[in-house]
């Protein structure tokens, strides 16, 4: 098994400055994504097609009306056990050397299959138009830098981050280095948790919380839809399996017929019983 | 000769045509849903000039596929509602049939076989098979085709559903295609889906029981008994 390459976020650092979205617009050559004020610092709904990486906002009165303000930086969580790749049925949605879910463009056919099934709601499609004209739909998401992994650099976001909230490295030093921050700040956050959600069997990009994941529209346990696993481990090889035992019966059929069946039947006898 | 032998009147002609608009249909749904369905026909892609192209197709012809329930219903929904009536009633003898129709399939003769309705077992179980499916398939690709009507969890399952319903009625018409095309016992029944009619013999040999009503309504003469190959 490859060593998994993980970006932790510790929640409990992050000013809110919004660096980590300059920084992935920049790199990634992503276009403005205009939104009406809402009431809220926070600029963007969720992430979206063109928008890989966003700040949410969360005002929190925590336990003796205390009042947070709590920032988390969202991205693509790189699933161990990712929906989007296992619905894919193009290939397109892989697994990278590191561990993280990258999107091959040429083999995505816009199908939408990973935006239905992934249980953080991340993926997104993007229409595009080529130099003759035709529009076409690509999946979009943070693809975690993997062109900047592949030169030894770190992903733009985690480059940028100037309050060390996010930070990136080996699965298991950043398991570590989440406990042990974790540890430093369970005085100020009793609440205070890693998100590395087990339902997926642990994501690529993990949290220090601190808070529980409701706090921040997080589900509590994402997992594969069982509808995907359905669809996917069961339906799929079955339905194959089934179409070739009937082609294989019919082909036996047909050649037992030829070898068999000479006798008088069917079309073959009125012509027959005239002789 | 076939020509001479004596046909009765099997299939109308509006059943006739929306069958050939149904099958075509769903030739142009398996086809086009092929590269979605496996990897290896991804190649499709490039001969339809793009995932857009086939994606657009698949709705045109999904849209084919649904028409002819609504023909039927208008110009013989007599001959529809005899099919649902048929498909949904099973007796003793129909469930007799797949007893022997194995030995029949590898290309045996059998003697004993119990008298079928006008569809017999084997097509009154293709009929509710596509019917199930037919309603699988179109209900998953309505939610499908327009995702933002419905919730993530309806969408979600969807998929698989229209998965299952692909496999059990591309498996099911394997068998429908090649009885009424490649065996040789009833290839013959082609012919009430083309022209109409079928030879008396064959309604007599696979639909007894259709073979009886028609003889006692007088609509055919009882055919003279078969001469025996050997004597």
């Amino acid at each position: 098994m490859t060593t998994k390459y993980a970006k932790l976020v510790d929640t409990t650092r992050c000013n809110g400055c919004r660096a980590c979205m300059v920084a992935c617009k920049n790199w990634n050559d992503l276009p403005v994504d205009p939104e009406e004020f809402k009431g809220s610092y926070q600029s963007h709904d969720k992430c979206g097609a063109n928008t890989w990486n966003m700040l949410t906002f969360t005002e929190h009165v925590a336990e003796g009306n205390r009042f947070e303000w709590l920032f988390r930086h969202t991205a693509c969580f790189h699933c161990t056990d990712a929906a989007c790749v296992k619905v894919c049925p193009a290939d397109a949605m892989h697994f990278t050397e590191f561990g993280t879910v990258n999107t091959n463009y040429d083999k995505c056919i816009g199908c939408g299959y990973c935006v239905q099934n992934c249980p953080f709601g991340i993926v997104e499609l993007e229409t595009h138009t080529d130099e003759n004209g035709t529009e076409y739909e690509l999946a979009q998401k943070c693809v975690m830098c993997v062109d900047r992994l592949r030169e030894g650099d770190q992903p733009a976001c985690v480059e940028i981050c100037h309050m060390d909230a996010l930070i990136y490295g080996e699965k298991a030093d950043m398991e570590a280095l989440a406990e042990e921050r974790l540890a430093e700040i369970k005085e100020r956050f009793p609440n205070a948790n890693i998100y590395n959600p087990v339902g997926v069997e642990g994501t690529q990009t993990f949290y220090l919380l601190a808070e529980p994941p409701s706090v921040y529209g997080l589900p509590e346990n994402p997992r594969v839809p069982l509808s995907a696993t359905v669809w996917k481990d069961y339906a799929q090889p079955l339905g194959k399996a089934m179409l070739g035992v009937t082609t294989m019966a019919v082909i036996g059929g047909y050649i037992s017929n030829k070898l068999f069946n000479k006798d008088d039947h069917g079309a073959d006898e009125g012509e027959e019983s005239n002789e | 000769m076939s020509s001479q032998q004596q046909t009765v009147k099997r299939f109308s002609k509006p059943v006739i045509i929306v069958h050939w608009i149904n099958a075509v249909a769903f030739l142009a749904l398996y086809i086009t849903g092929l590269p979605l369905y496996t990897d290896f026909f991804s190649w499709m892609y490039g001969v339809f000039g793009g995932p857009e192209n086939l994606r657009l197709l698949h709705r045109i012809f999904a849209v084919v596929f649904i028409l002819p329930v609504f023909i039927i219903l208008i110009t013989d929904p007599k001959s529809f509602f005899h099919w649902i009536k048929q498909a949904f009633t099973w007796r003793k003898s129909d469930f007799q049939f797949f007893a022997k129709f194995p030995k029949e399939f590898f290309g045996g003769h059998v003697k004993d076989m119990p008298k079928q309705d006008f569809y017999n077992a084997g097509e009154k179980l293709n009929s509710i098979m596509q019917i199930v499916c037919a309603v699988i398939l179109i209900g998953s690709g309505i939610v499908i085709w327009m995702p933002h009507l419905f919730s993530t969890g309806i969408i979600q399952w969807a998929y698989p559903l229209h998965n299952i319903g692909f496999g059990l009625a591309a498996a099911v018409v394997v068998g429908h295609v090649f009885l009424s095309c490649g065996h040789p016992n009833s290839k013959i029944s082609m012919q009430g889906m083309t022209k109409g009619d079928v030879p008396v013999d064959y309604a007599k040999d696979h639909h007894g029981k259709w073979y009886d009503e028609l003889v006692a309504k007088g609509e055919i003469k009882e055919a003279p008994k078969k001469k025996d190959k050997g004597a």
